[in-house]
């Protein structure tokens, strides 16, 4: 047993090795494209510095922002620190307004969810404005404009504009305004999370196009020595990043004044010139293992350990409390029981973890991303365990209960000196199956904006794009986290075998 | 929730002792008077009254299916009678007041008075019922430890002897499944003793065990009868009904049909019932 495991861990190791060798020497910079569309034009307003804060603005303004969204909002390879155009420009704008900022990352699908049930304030990541979005929001004067470019697979001479895209397969990300531009061109959509996911999709033919915006595009093509794909023509109409808040924020007159002052004094120009000359190259995917294994087990440690343990203890407790509720003579209790666990096998985790971070807000219950994962985690596992209790319980013979009633327990003292110790030894086999579910489980607890292992595995891989490294390494931690879950397992067994013939 | 069990004073008893408890003669211990339960239209128990005297030995025998297991239980509250009186020492409950609601919940006085009635008994089940997940000390210990709140120590020392006295002191530290199945039963016996019960109860003790490991179980209960304490005992084992019973009870379809001596009930039975089921017992083939 032992040897598979350890042939497995080097089996795994090696493979991770391999992709992690650099992908090859000094790749040539591909040419730097034209100058990208110059940012919004102001009208000039003198630019005064605001020693005070602006009227309307909060002393720290919340701001989300996804993090993974190179070069816009992402984290530096080397210092780990959220990064970014739209970051560098944020803390431009926020000196500006005379305010403090703090970010909140948070995937893009569920951005406009948080902005709703006030995670935070104000939207920092690229928003571009539509007529939809500007009757939602409050939307803020463009900070910078560029185009959308169409990206096909080199050789793939079909398509030259976005004419050409009817009847074709585009990923785009599905909550984007490039999704609605490829859509209303004739294109099939296929949703993908991260544009780089899209271009890898692209190039391994598995769509026939990507409309993206122009600088993110550039930007990738940059840091990929061979990307395989090529820009074929720019989309006509410009999109206008915006600030976005919720309706009636009143900030936009303050934050509108200081965009303006950032343009005319030229902090918008130098952002974007850092931001938007190619980059010579991209790091190795070696430095890349090298730099993230900390941070990675790191977040293994502090967050996505923690949170599975504390998850299955509270869940387990509430487990007990259903499946007791289960075998109630009360034909209430059993019916509620029976209801709450085929609620909770019968809807997805992800689908949980939404109503209780972003749907428990709408009723004035706002819980903190931590908390509320555990809270959504703790339920899911109660729902699972407390069939496998209520099986466990019911297996032992009735006579254990009477042994305990004559020499005059009460229930509860029989449940937990008589009744759970000896249902445990049958309960555990499939109680460790739910714990390292559970483990793995916790990854999905991203989308509410938890920080755990695969979130800092997708940060880590942001401004390279390197996914594929990124994830195998993530892959590799948790498999070693639900080893050493195992081996707790099978140590568990057999202490609780004790008692019984072998 | 709390255990309804009285707690007895432990500073005033003699902890070492493994004695039965001394009662008046002439005055019945257990008394048992029109008990009567139903499963659904299954009238098990129709109309059962005895009585037993301290320090004697009451044997129960009958037919299977004949509800002697449901008056045992009866007499511990495991089961609720449907009617009928139950004295146990000076503990006397009527169960024709006892109504459990539709959800079998009883309210709080009359658990404290079956909680009463069962700490005047101890249980030695058909199937030994021991806790598997604890030693045999440990099944002994968690009576009057855990229920009763006897300091470990005084418990221990009892539960000691008890196990010597049943002839397991080699065993002590032993997992149940580690014995033998006379061994089980002896522990199961020596549990049921450590509570200090009034009254021990016995089902069919050796029913289920290998016939060579009978006679060790019944050994140990004659020791035990000699010793003075009051027992019944629902068994088939004629030959120790007759050494050991001060009386006999024939028990068919729900009724006493015949309660004597030994001598009456089993050696000069006059009931047409009692005569084919002795033959039954006796003459298997
Ligand atoms: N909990 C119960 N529910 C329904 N019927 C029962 C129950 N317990 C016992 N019985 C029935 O009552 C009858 C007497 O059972 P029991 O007291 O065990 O008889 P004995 O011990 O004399 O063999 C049997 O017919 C049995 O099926
Ligand atoms: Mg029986």
């Amino acid at each position: 047993m032992k040897r598979v495991v350890l042939t497995a861990i080097a089996v795994l190791l090696a493979v991770l090795f391999t992709c992690a060798l650099p992908s090859s020497a000094a790749p040539p910079a591909p040419a730097a494209t034209t100058p990208p569309t110059s940012p919004a034009v102001p009208t000039g307003s003198a630019p005064a510095p605001a020693p005070t804060r602006a009227p309307g603005i909060p002393a720290t303004l919340r701001v989300g922002t996804e993090g993974v969204y190179p070069p816009f909002s992402y984290h530096d390879e080397k210092t780990n620190k959220l990064t970014g155009f739209d970051i560098e420009y944020m803390d431009a704008l926020a000196a500006k307004l005379g305010t403090k900022v703090e970010y909140v990352e948070t995937p893009w699908d569920a951005m406009f969810a948080a902005l709703e049930t006030d995670r935070f304030d104000l939207v920092a990541n690229q928003v571009t404005y539509n007529e939809e979005r500007a009757a939602l929001y409050d939307l803020s004067e463009p900070y910078i404009e560029t185009t959308g470019v169409i990206v096909v697979r080199d050789g793939d001479d079909s398509i030259k504009s976005l004419a050409d895209l009817k009847g074709k397969r585009a990923a785009e990300n599905l909550t984007s305004n490039w999704a609605e531009v490829a859509k209303n061109a004739g294109a099939t959509i296929v949703g993908v999370d991260a544009m780089a996911l899209a271009i890898d999709n692209l190039r391994q033919g598995r769509v026939d196009v990507v409309v993206n915006d122009k600088l993110a595009i550039q930007n990738y093509l940059a840091t990929r020595p061979d990307p395989g794909v090529k820009v074929v023509a720019e989309t006509d109409d410009t999109s206008r990043s915006v600030f976005a808040a919720r309706k009636g924020s009143g900030y936009m007159p303050s934050i509108n004044k200081a965009i303006n002052e950032l343009q005319a004094d030229g902090t918008t120009k130098r952002i974007y010139d850092k931001y938007f000359t190619p980059k010579a190259q991209a790091p190795s995917r070696w430095d890349l293992v090298r730099d993230n294994a900390w941070p990675m087990l790191r977040q293994l440690i502090k967050v996505t350990i923690p949170l599975t343990f504390i998850s299955f203890a509270i869940g387990l407790v509430l487990a007990l409390l259903v499946a007791l509720g289960r075998m109630s003579p009360n034909p209430v209790l059993s019916n509620l029981a029976r209801f709450y666990i085929s609620v909770i096998r019968g809807t997805p985790l992800l689908v949980q973890l939404f109503i209780i971070f972003y749907g428990l807000p709408e009723f004035g219950v706002k819980i903190d991303p931590f908390p509320a994962a555990v809270i959504a985690l703790s339920l899911n596992v109660a729902g699972y365990a407390a069939e496998v209790i209520r099986a466990a319980i019911q297996s032992l013979p009735k006579g254990q209960w009477e042994a305990a009633e004559t020499i005059g327990m009460n229930r509860v003292t029989t449940l937990r000196r008589i009744i759970i110790p000896q249902a445990a030894r049958t309960a555990v086999p499939p109680l460790s199956n739910t714990l390292i579910s559970l483990l793995k489980d916790t990854s999905l607890t991203s989308v509410i904006l938890v920080v755990d292992l695969l979130r800092q595995a997708q940060i880590a891989a942001a401004p390279s794009l390197q996914f594929f490294t990124m994830y195998l390494m993530a892959a590799v931690y948790y498999y070693l986290a639900c080893l050493v879950l195992s081996f707790i397992q099978s140590r568990t067994e057999v202490r609780l075998n004790r008692f019984v013939a072998s | 929730m709390t255990d309804h069990t009285p707690r007895p004073d432990h500073s005033t008893t003699d902890g070492g002792s493994v004695a039965p408890p001394t009662a008046a003669r002439g005055i019945p211990l257990v008394a048992v008077d029109h008990l009567a339960k139903s499963f659904g239209a299954h009238e098990v128990l129709k109309d059962i009254s005895f009585t037993v005297e301290p320090g004697t030995v009451t044997c129960v025998i009958g037919p299977s299916g004949s509800g002697k297991t449901t008056l045992l239980r009866s007499l511990d509250a495991l089961e609720i009678p449907d009617a009928g009186v139950v004295r146990v020492g000076d503990c006397t409950v009527d169960f024709g007041e006892i109504h459990p609601g539709p959800k079998r919940r009883l309210d709080r006085r009359t658990r404290e008075l079956l909680a009463t009635l069962r700490s005047k008994s101890g249980m030695v089940f058909q199937a030994h019922n021991l806790f598997a997940h604890r030693t045999v000390l440990q099944n002994l210990l968690e009576g009057p430890v855990v229920v009763q709140g006897e300091p470990v120590a005084q418990a221990t020392e009892r539960a000691r002897r008890l196990l010597d006295e049943v002839g397991l002191s080699a065993h002590v530290d032993k997992y149940p499944f580690q014995l033998s199945g006379g061994q089980q039963q002896r522990v199961g016996i020596a549990r049921a003793l450590a509570l200090r019960p009034q009254v021990v109860l016995f089902d069919e003790p050796t029913s289920a065990l290998d016939p060579e490991l009978v006679g060790e179980v019944l050994g140990v209960m004659k020791t035990l009868a000699a010793e003075g304490w009051t027992m019944v005992v629902v068994t088939h084992e004629l030959r120790f009904a007759r050494q050991v019973a001060d009386q006999v009870l024939f028990i068919d379809e729900g009724l006493v049909v015949e309660r004597g001596t030994p001598e009456q009930v089993i050696g000069d039975p006059q009931q047409a019932r009692t005569k084919a089921f002795l033959r039954r017992i006796m003459e298997p083939i």
